[in-house]
């Protein structure tokens, strides 16, 4: 089951390596193609030599250019020059060779090092010139790393603050409300009709308690900051129109927007699967590894879910701010698997 | 009946007393938070505690905690948890936390409801049980989602109707008054239920409850 995430990696690239493996395959073959040609017209001149040092200019530039962009970033366009010319270098040495030493090689070679030489200490001293420019971009990373990281705490530490806002002030004044309608509705019992009205305005207000209710809930379930992750995975679970089966191994508090993430994860995971695979059943796995926070919820039921779907992509935007990953599996018939990761040193 | 109540919020706090001194129930003591439950508990041994879940110092689960220790701590006592949201692992961790005592858990806005609340005050006082609806709902659902459990299923709607205000902890009387029929009607579907749910059946009010309650939680 595991292996099915890998299936899920963009296929796009050419494979390069099957290219190169023809390249090398036909060279090979013509290379002997020539040979029988020059052996079935009666030998003579060796010309076959020709044909392959044309074969091998192409695969030397290559291998050169290949060679030349594995060299480290800030270096990469001197590592390309001096592979050239050492291809360049190479060819002419062949074809010198090949020529029975008709011509004086060393003035080409000369000048191709000279503009080599030139262009390495032109890069050095660039960079001699901008020496931070690396540094400073790996210090802006991690600044901006650390104050999105702090955004996102303050995000939820606000969102934390609001839910406890709405607990303590308008929810406890309007169940004040409701009990004050309800002594006067109790002191009515002479009059009925007064009575209705006051017991229609105390439902009124109920109404509103739990739409508050409802609305806390979906900012920061309670039960999520009193009993962290494990607890507020298995009263999702138990909510669910679904049977879930939760697995939670987690040994300890994770910061708040970790953990939010992750509930938030199971929450739309679930709810999905109850809306689209009503009658399946839902497992749903939770332990840390290796620094990572790995949440996991599949169902079995019908598959085919659209990972674009707006529930699916705001899960994965708000789990890749955090730096984590989130892939869901769903091909037709075999259920769906909704897998994330998230950072949690 | 001696009533004590754990509340922070003062407006809730002093709307519940009023309330409850309206019908003539004695708060003999209140606390702000956990501690202090546990303080005024030992002093005044009362037959109920009014606890609300979320009190200080860390306006997380204080109240159940307090709540499950005062129930341990005083056997015969009653625990009514005022809520503002159902939690299902609280009112599990009431139900398993044993003890002789009546336990109580209802959504706060309950309290408008004087009739009811009170009904619940004194059932839990006097040793049964007073769930809120949606924490039934809640067992129910979860017990028979798309009615695939069989025997929840073999019940008539009138029957899951009757099952649900058991659970919550209604009386016959109570029942039969909600459910606009006379006590001999409700009587009937509680024996039908038993027989199809084939629960042991009891006269007792309260042990009925667990029972139901048992059934539902045994999903």
């Amino acid at each position: 089951m595991d292996n099915e995430y890998l299936m899920d990696e963009p296929k796009s690239e050419i494979n390069w390596r099957a290219v190169h493996q023809l390249q090398l395959g036909g060279s090979a073959f013509i290379v002997f193609l020539m040979v029988g040609i020059w052996a079935a017209s009666g030998f003579g001149t060796f010309w076959p030599v020709w044909v392959w040092f044309g074969l091998s200019v192409p695969l030397i530039v290559q291998y050169a250019i290949r060679r030349g962009l594995d060299g480290p970033r800030r270096w990469r366009a001197l590592s390309v020059h001096a592979a050239l010319a050492c291809a360049v270098g190479v060819i002419l040495t062949l074809i010198w060779f090949l020529t029975g030493f008709g011509f004086w090689l060393f003035w080409p070679l000369f000048g191709m090092a000279a503009a080599l030489i030139l262009h390495a200490f032109g890069t050095a001293w660039w960079r001699a010139l901008h020496p931070k420019r690396e540094q400073e971009l790996t210090e802006r990373v991690d600044v901006l790393t650390r104050t999105r990281r702090g955004a996102l705490d303050a995000q939820a530490a606000e969102l934390r603050r609001i839910e406890r806002d709405l607990h303590d002030g308008a929810q406890a004044r309007l169940v004040a409300l409701s009990m004050q309608l309800g002594r006067a509705e109790d002191r009515l019992e002479e009059h009925p009709e007064a009575a209705e009205l006051v017991r229609n305005a105390r439902v009124e207000a109920s109404n509103a308690i739990k739409e508050l209710r409802d609305l806390a809930r979906g900012i920061a379930p309670p039960v999520l900051s009193d009993r962290g992750l494990p607890a507020a995975v298995e009263a999702l679970g138990e909510r669910s129109a679904l049977p879930v089966k939760v697995n939670a191994r987690l040994g300890r508090r994770l910061s708040p927007v970790v953990e939010s993430a992750a509930y938030f994860v199971v929450a739309e995971s679930l709810t999905n699967a109850a809306k689209y695979a009503p009658g399946a059943a839902a497992r749903v796995s939770l332990f840390e590894e290796s620094g990572r926070l790995v949440v996991e919820v599949d169902d079995s039921g019908p598959g085919g879910a659209d990972p674009a779907g707006s529930g699916l992509s705001g899960l994965k935007s708000r789990v890749e701010a955090l730096d984590g990953i989130l892939v869901v599996v769903s091909n037709p018939g075999e259920g769906t698997t909704v897998h994330a990761e998230l950072p949690c040193e | 009946m001696r009533v004590v109540i754990a509340e922070d919020q003062a407006l809730l706090r002093e709307g519940i007393v009023a309330l409850l001194r309206d019908k003539g129930i004695d708060v003999v003591a209140q606390a702000e938070d956990g501690p202090g439950l546990l303080r005024v508990l030992s002093g005044h041994k009362p037959d109920l505690a009014i606890v609300d879940v979320r009190l200080p110092p860390t306006f997380t689960d204080e109240g159940i905690r307090a709540a499950l220790e005062a129930r341990a701590k005083y056997p015969g006592m009653g625990v009514l948890i005022l809520s503002a949201y159902v939690e299902p692992v609280y009112t599990a961790e009431l139900l398993d936390s044993g003890g002789e005592g009546g336990v109580g858990y209802l959504l706060k806005e309950r309290v408008g409801d004087v009739k009811a609340f009170v009904a619940a005050v004194e059932s839990v006082a006097k040793g049964g049980t007073a769930l809120d609806r949606e924490v039934v709902s809640e067992l129910v659902r979860r017990r028979d989602p798309d009615g695939r459990d069989g025997a929840l299923s073999a019940l008539t709607p009138r029957e899951r109707e009757v099952l649900g205000l058991m659970a919550e902890g209604r009386t016959n009387t109570a029942i039969a008054r909600a459910l606009v029929v006379t006590p001999g009607a409700v009587e009937k579907h509680i024996s039908n239920i038993f027989s199809k749910l084939d629960l042991p059946a009891s006269d007792e009010d309260h042990r009925r409850v667990l029972a139901v309650l048992a059934y539902l939680r045994s999903g």
